[in-house]
């Protein structure tokens, strides 16, 4: 059957919006990001001259960016493990049946209801130190926006407040697809809690598990609403990340270079947290 | 043992749920409600005060419409684009599909949030700042949404539509009279994802917005100036109206989210 010329164009039609935007909108700023990062750029973002790797250099010798640096590897540190417990801790402790079972669950991704904005307004208001109910009730003194360590541990809970809606309800569904048969025989056959954990339920969840795992580093790296709302970085500079400063470069300074180069470390970041990702779910193991 | 488990499960289910239940509270305080002593977790006498002042000193309604507005526009355009990409790749042949295929999936790989610099200068000089275009320009493209449709729509027989192309149905007959009904529950849940998205997006509303007529909720409810006042009643009003129509939707809606994300994943 021989087509007509305008079924041949079609596809093409059809497509071309989506091809449009990842153009637009993804692989042209990839590449003027690149490109600006290797040039020194205007305030109104002409590239000028290029200028190889110096903006790096200055960035690397920068203590602004090696602070940015440093915070975002410690935010991912800290946070990643509290997450993961939290979020699985959750997701065991509820994963029964019954109405206060239904219950608890309903609360554990009830946060995901709260945009991220709203979440972090009311955590901002929770954790004033002078009038909000964190220190009132706890009659704790704790400088939650003025101490670095306080600073830190404030944006690690704000983390995990923003992921543990669907992050508990990824590993609980992972957790109720563990065959309840073989729950109950391992149970008859005399295995303690811990060693179903082990030895049925960890094998089984293990792909959602390193899906969560992976996703929640690549967040922690790109990290920057947060920051912006509850801590603006502060104090001096201990909850600066990288994303933020790049905000802070390109949209207070407007230093377009520095903040191209702070995007292109953040792409680099990203990239090698996500192909650890698709190796690792290529590598992965079915059990059933 | 099992007790043991429930108890310590309720507990922790009352802290995590905490913010929101008092964020509600507080929306009735009076004002000497968050001073006194010891902490007050109910209002001593509720007062719809704080809703009053928060529309009144406040573009409250402004925000929300601009949300609604850029949220349910943002979700139509981006359901119609990956609905049609996802048709394509999946039921027809042409040169190059593979590779553009992989070209649009692969944006995944590219976060957002370290294009915001460069995207930002395409939208500025479009002169498309402060405009809803601008603001749901980013959200059009879900490479995700285009793969999960795909997938879906690959399970549908081609033989369907071979035959109803030889009936004389058309393209758009074919996907609004069979492909979407029969895809429903997957364009729903997309659909329902992408407007949570958009609606809640944060970081480029803020920056592709400086008047405050065209601000989104998300970002208003930032910028209210209670809260740097310590003036929490108005604010916690406004965050209170904003989160329980999409708390009762979670609520009610329970059993569906919890199952729709395990599909989700056996399906991965």
């Amino acid at each position: 059957m021989k087509k007509k010329p305008a079924s041949l164009i079609k596809p093409y039609v059809l497509i071309l919006p989506a091809l449009a935007l990842a153009v637009v909108f993804a692989y042209r700023p990839f590449i003027l990001t690149l490109l600006n990062s290797l040039h020194t750029v205007s305030l109104q973002g002409q590239r000028l001259s290029f200028v190889g790797l110096e903006n790096y250099q200055r960035l690397f010798a920068n203590q602004s960016f090696q602070a940015s640096l440093s915070n975002t590897l410690r935010f991912t540190l800290y946070f990643v493990p509290t997450n993961l417990i939290v979020c699985l801790g959750a997701a065991l402790l509820s994963n029964r049946k019954g109405r206060l079972a239904t219950l608890n669950q309903v609360f554990f991704f009830l946060p995901m209801a709260v945009g991220l904005s709203s979440s972090m307004m009311i955590l901002k208001m929770m954790f004033n130190p002078s009038i909000g109910i964190i220190n009132q009730l706890f009659n704790t003194d704790i400088q939650w926006f003025n101490d670095k360590r306080a600073a830190m541990a404030l944006l690690v809970i704000a983390g995990v407040y923003l992921d543990i809606g669907l992050n508990f309800l990824l590993l609980q569904a992972a957790l109720r697809n563990v065959p309840s048969e073989l729950h109950e025989v391992a149970t008859i056959e005399g295995a303690n809690g811990f060693q179903v954990f082990r030895y049925l339920q960890a094998p089984l969840i293990a792909p959602t598990f390193v899906f969560v795992l992976m996703t929640n580093i690549k967040d922690a790296m790109l990290i920057s609403s947060p920051v912006l709302i509850l801590t603006e970085g502060g104090p001096f500079r201990s909850t600066q990340t990288l994303v933020y400063q790049m905000y802070l470069e390109g949209f207070k300074s407007g230093n377009y270079a520095m903040g191209s180069a702070i995007a292109t470390v953040v792409f680099l970041l990203t990239f090698t947290v996500l192909l650890l990702l698709l190796h690792l779910e290529r590598r992965r193991v079915y059990y059933q | 043992m099992k007790k043991v488990t429930a108890f310590v499960a309720t507990v922790f289910s009352l802290i995590v749920v905490f913010p929101i239940f008092y964020s509600i509270s507080a929306s009735f305080f009076t004002y000497t409600d968050f001073t006194s002593i010891p902490a007050r977790l109910l209002p001593s006498r509720p007062t719809l005060e704080n809703y009053y002042r928060a529309f009144k000193e406040s573009n409250l309604e402004q925000f929300l419409a601009n949300s609604l507005v850029t949220a349910s526009l943002g979700t139509a355009l981006r359901m119609v684009i990956s609905i049609l990409a996802a048709y394509t790749f999946s039921f027809f042949t042409f040169k190059g599909r593979d590779v553009l295929f992989v070209l649009i999936v692969a944006t995944m790989l590219l976060p957002s949030d370290a294009l915001l610099l460069a995207n930002y200068s395409t939208i500025r000089s479009l002169r498309l700042t402060d405009t809803y275009v601008g603001i749901i320009s980013t959200t059009l493209l879900a490479p995700t949404h285009i793969f999960m449709l795909r997938q879906y729509f690959k399970t549908v027989s081609s033989e369907y539509r071979e035959a109803a192309l030889i009936e004389g149905c058309s393209d758009v007959r074919f996907l609004t009279t069979l492909l979407i009904p029969i895809s429903k529950a997957v364009v729903i849940t997309l659909a329902i994802h992408s407007f949570s998205t958009i609606f809640n997006d944060y970081l480029w509303p803020l920056l592709v917005t400086n008047k405050e007529s065209m601000r989104t909720v998300q970002v208003g409810l930032t910028m209210l100036g209670f809260s740097e006042n310590l003036d929490y009643g108005p604010q916690f009003a406004a965050i209170t109206l904003l989160i329980t129509p999409i708390l009762i939707a979670f609520i009610a809606m329970h059993k569906p989210i919890q199952t729709s994300v395990s599909t989700r994943f056996a399906g991965r």
